[in-house]
């Protein structure tokens, strides 16, 4: 007779000093989502403000959707700038992520390795300009005397190899068991079959979590467009977005509104959530991956 | 299959790789004739969009100047051009033609990396007469010799200190003339329900935090009148008898007293520490308080005060003089010129392309190319009224250069404007009927109110040298104590604190400032 699978419940017994501790946790975890979620909230209703609204700010954030205006989205999404510093955006993420994951796998993979030959002082190497930066002018200067100024690849190329993003994969290669890296070999795989074949398949969570670290880090990049690209037509969505929100022009040194009838406000407020979007787009997909990928080298033993 | 997969998935990226660097494209000179000419400019409006590849003075510059122009605007904060500036500096990767600060000027002009154009002025005879008079000159002069052109960037004394005419109406009060009449008006004001709705929701007093270029230090621009009754506006004493930093003066100690009684009583809105411009602006536009310092076209331009003819029909807001103070003295507050450096790059020099730049620079200042940069193509982007103004044509594509589109084509319009003319101030600030209420505006008319008040005029006081970032800390902090009670306001403790305020390093800001006012003539 095969052993019956059951499935029990098991009533835990909460005491009074438990309960006390989840009233707490949840207060202060109700408290800090309102606190990060207000300013957000805040941001959006504000993006739908119409130009003849009258009333306070709280009073604004409390409209009923029915009132709610798109003026400012259809100003945005009508905007040449704006579809131009999309386009320039979205070319630099992923051109940006390819490139550096294509580096960053290797590296990791390398140093993961237990009997690679100068591993330490391979790690010392990559270590070093993590922790010493060599500033604006030296790297402004690399770049200018590299031919990179006015090319979108000056702006994921210097930080495409990130240590700190090659660690966290070299943890988790040196998480997958050793063995299997043997039975490739054994099998007649080169290095480079066993990290396509063998490693990668395997690393789906670490792809993906580092993938999103180097997304945010150059879709959200202001200062290196802003430092390389001169050429207006190469700018990217950050750069525009600034311009915007310091558009003194908007409301006082000239005769008219650059984006049409939605107020300044709720143009600004616009362009803050549509620079959002594909970012809060991508993290539900890759979120299952990333706690895995996160925690990667958390645990050794 | 599946290497061949990922073999295919990585061979193509580095297909897409080739299409991104692509996009570079390497500087060459022309070995067509022309003369290249690498610009970077303060774009009229960064938000809208570049100059479009089509303009048609890049044609004119081509083929009447013989200049190929490449124009790319800077960015939109002055820290960030700053940077820029500096960084194309380090690498020597200056443009030949190129807007900076002063203090980026100063080091380029030490570096030797500007060119000395001290002779231009006279290979460009019409934009010298309207713009560059002694004082321009001077602004960039070092050592006797001119290394770039200061030209007009805003427009001076457009600012004033204005009030609800109707809710004095209401209250049956006059104009105020003076400090303590100002303050018995806030009072007012705040206390007496002067919008008739019954409830307690309005103040006498709005401001922000608003430090200007360095020239009108905290609490900033919009105390500036109250500060002017006690002769203590702008950051300095321009005077050469009685040169200094205003806060070290007796007369700064009474104004502190009148704004801490301000706070206390509370006529003072007390969100002004918090208000950005955007929320000050709003603040007002709704009734939240009835005087205060404010910009012309941010006042009664068309779209500026449709939101307030809306909420206030009935309203009006006044130009009144700047109070007058317990010694006669009055002031709406520091008037500068806001001169913006114009510099061509030392190589651009030696590769012998001064000479076009100063043609490049005359065209756009005068005649047609003034016109062009200001703005646009007479038909597309403009038409002239009867008095010869142009103004923006209302067209389906947005061509006009009051339209979203058209916009993009007076990116070069800072160019060219001097911020002074009659066609310019004419055409940029139109006579309109309010939407709500229907009353004639006009924006010019504010202008020209404002400008005819008191102001005091100095020279240079926005470019005197700011001081190091804790003693500016240290200076906010402390009057900010002061006003919030933190620190208790008496005459003893404010001496106290100015001799702390010289022990982090006030006294040798101000001789390192005496020293530059010297030494550019800056002194009255």
């Amino acid at each position: 007779m095969g052993k019956k699978k059951t499935t029990e419940s098991v009533a835990v017994r909460l005491t009074a000093a438990d309960r006390t501790f989840n009233v707490i946790i949840n207060t202060i975890m109700g408290i800090l989502l309102f606190i990060i979620a207000l300013p957000l909230w805040s941001t959006i209703t504000l993006s739908f403000r119409p130009a003849d609204f009258i009333g306070t700010y709280i009073e604004g954030m409390f409209m009923a959707p029915w009132n709610w205006s798109f003026d400012a989205y259809k100003s945005l999404l009508g905007n040449n700038g704006f579809l131009l510093a999309f386009t320039n955006s979205l070319k630099i993420l992923v051109y940006g992520v390819a490139v550096a994951l294509l580096l960053t796998i290797p590296i990791a993979y390398g140093l993961s390795i237990k009997d690679l030959r100068g591993k330490k002082f391979l790690t010392i190497y990559i270590i070093i300009p993590y922790v010493f930066n060599v500033g604006i002018v030296p790297t402004y200067i690399l770049i200018a005397k590299a031919g990179l100024t006015n090319n979108l690849a000056s702006v994921f190329l210097p930080t495409c190899i990130s240590t700190y993003n090659c660690l966290i994969m070299r943890s988790f290669f040196e998480g997958i068991p050793g063995e299997l890296r043997e039975s490739a070999s054994i099998d007649g795989c080169s290095e480079f079959q066993t990290l396509v074949k063998i490693m990668l398949p395997l690393s789906k969570a670490i792809i993906m979590t580092i993938g999103l670290y180097y997304g945010v880090q150059f879709w959200n990049d202001y200062f290196r467009p802003m430092l390389y690209l001169t050429k207006d037509y190469l700018r990217p969505l950050p750069i525009l977005l600034r311009n915007i929100l310091l558009a003194a022009g908007m409301n006082e040194f000239v005769e008219a509104n650059a984006f049409g009838n939605a107020p300044v406000e709720a143009i600004k407020a616009a362009s803050v959530f549509m620079s959002a979007i594909p970012m809060v787009i991508a993290y539900p997909f890759i979120q299952k991956y990333f706690t895995k990928g996160t925690l990667a080298g958390s645990v050794k033993g | 299959m599946k290497t061949k997969r990922i073999m295919m998935t990585v061979l193509l990226s580095l297909l897409a790789l080739s299409f991104v660097f692509a996009e570079g494209q390497a500087e060459t000179k022309t070995d067509n004739g022309l003369t290249h000419i690498e610009m970077w400019y303060n774009a009229t409006q960064t938000e809208v969009g570049p100059l479009p590849d089509d303009w048609v003075g890049y044609d004119i510059l081509r083929d009447e100047f013989g200049i190929e122009l490449e124009a790319y605007s800077l960015p939109s904060n002055t820290d960030d051009q700053e940077v820029k500036i500096r960084a194309a500096m380090a690498a020597d990767e200056l443009p030949d033609f190129f807007v900076a600060s002063r203090a980026a000027f100063l080091d380029l002009v030490k570096a030797g990396m500007v060119a000395d154009v001290t002779d231009c002025y006279a290979l460009m005879p019409e934009r010298t007469a309207i713009m560059f008079d002694q004082d321009a000159i001077n602004f960039t002069t070092i050592d006797g010799r001119s290394y770039g052109f200061g030209t007009p960037s805003v427009i001076v004394k457009n600012e004033g200190l204005v009030i609800r005419k109707d809710w004095l109406d209401n209250l049956g009060l006059e104009i105020p003339t003076t400090i303590d009449e100002l303050y018995d008006v806030m009072y007012a004001f705040t206390y007496n329900d002067p919008d008739g709705n019954g409830k307690n929701d309005t103040y006498g007093f709005g401001a922000f935090i608003e430090t200007g270029s360095g020239h009108e230090i905290y609490p900033g621009r919009r105390f500036q009148p109250l500060l002017g009754a006690f002769a203590s506006e702008g950051t300095w004493d321009m005077s050469a008898d009685n040169f200094g930093l205003q806060v070290r003066q007796p007369e700064y100690y009474d104004f502190m007293v009148v704004l801490k009684k301000m706070m206390e009583t509370g006529v003072i809105d007390p969100t002004w520490m918090a208000y950005k411009k955007d929320d000050f602006r709003a603040a007002w536009k709704q009734g939240k308080f009835g005087i205060f310092r404010e910009q012309n076209s941010a006042l009664h331009s068309e779209n500026n005060y449709a939101p307030f003819d809306k909420n206030f029909p009935e309203g009006e807001l006044i130009v009144i003089d700047p109070p007058v103070g317990p010694n006669g003295d009055s002031s709406v507050g520091p008037a500068v010129r806001g001169l913006r450096i114009w510099c061509v790059s030392a190589d651009a020099a030696a590769e012998g392309k001064l000479e076009k730049i100063c043609e490049m620079f005359e065209w756009m200042g005068a005649g047609e190319g003034y016109i062009l940069c200001g703005w646009g193509q007479e038909g597309i982007n403009f038409y002239y009224d009867e008095a010869g103004i142009p103004v923006s044509l209302d067209t389906d594509a947005q061509l006009g250069f009051g339209q979203a589109v058209g916009q993009t084509y007076i990116q070069l319009r800072s160019m060219a404007f001097n911020y002074a003319s009659d066609l310019e101030l004419v055409s940029r600030y139109p006579s309109y009927n309010a939407p709500t209420s229907g009353k004639p505006m006009s924006s010019l008319e504010t202008l020209y109110d404002m400008q005819s008040r008191k102001w005091t005029m100095t020279n240079g006081q926005d470019s005197m040298p700011l001081p190091t970032t804790d003693l500016k800390t240290f200076y906010e902090q402390g009057i900010a104590e002061f006003l919030t009670g933190k620190r208790e306001l008496t005459k003893d403790n404010w001496t106290k604190w100015v001799a702390e305020l010289d022990k982090m390093g006030a006294t040798a800001w101000e001789a390192e400032g005496k020293a530059y006012a010297e030494a550019n003539s800056y002194l009255i």
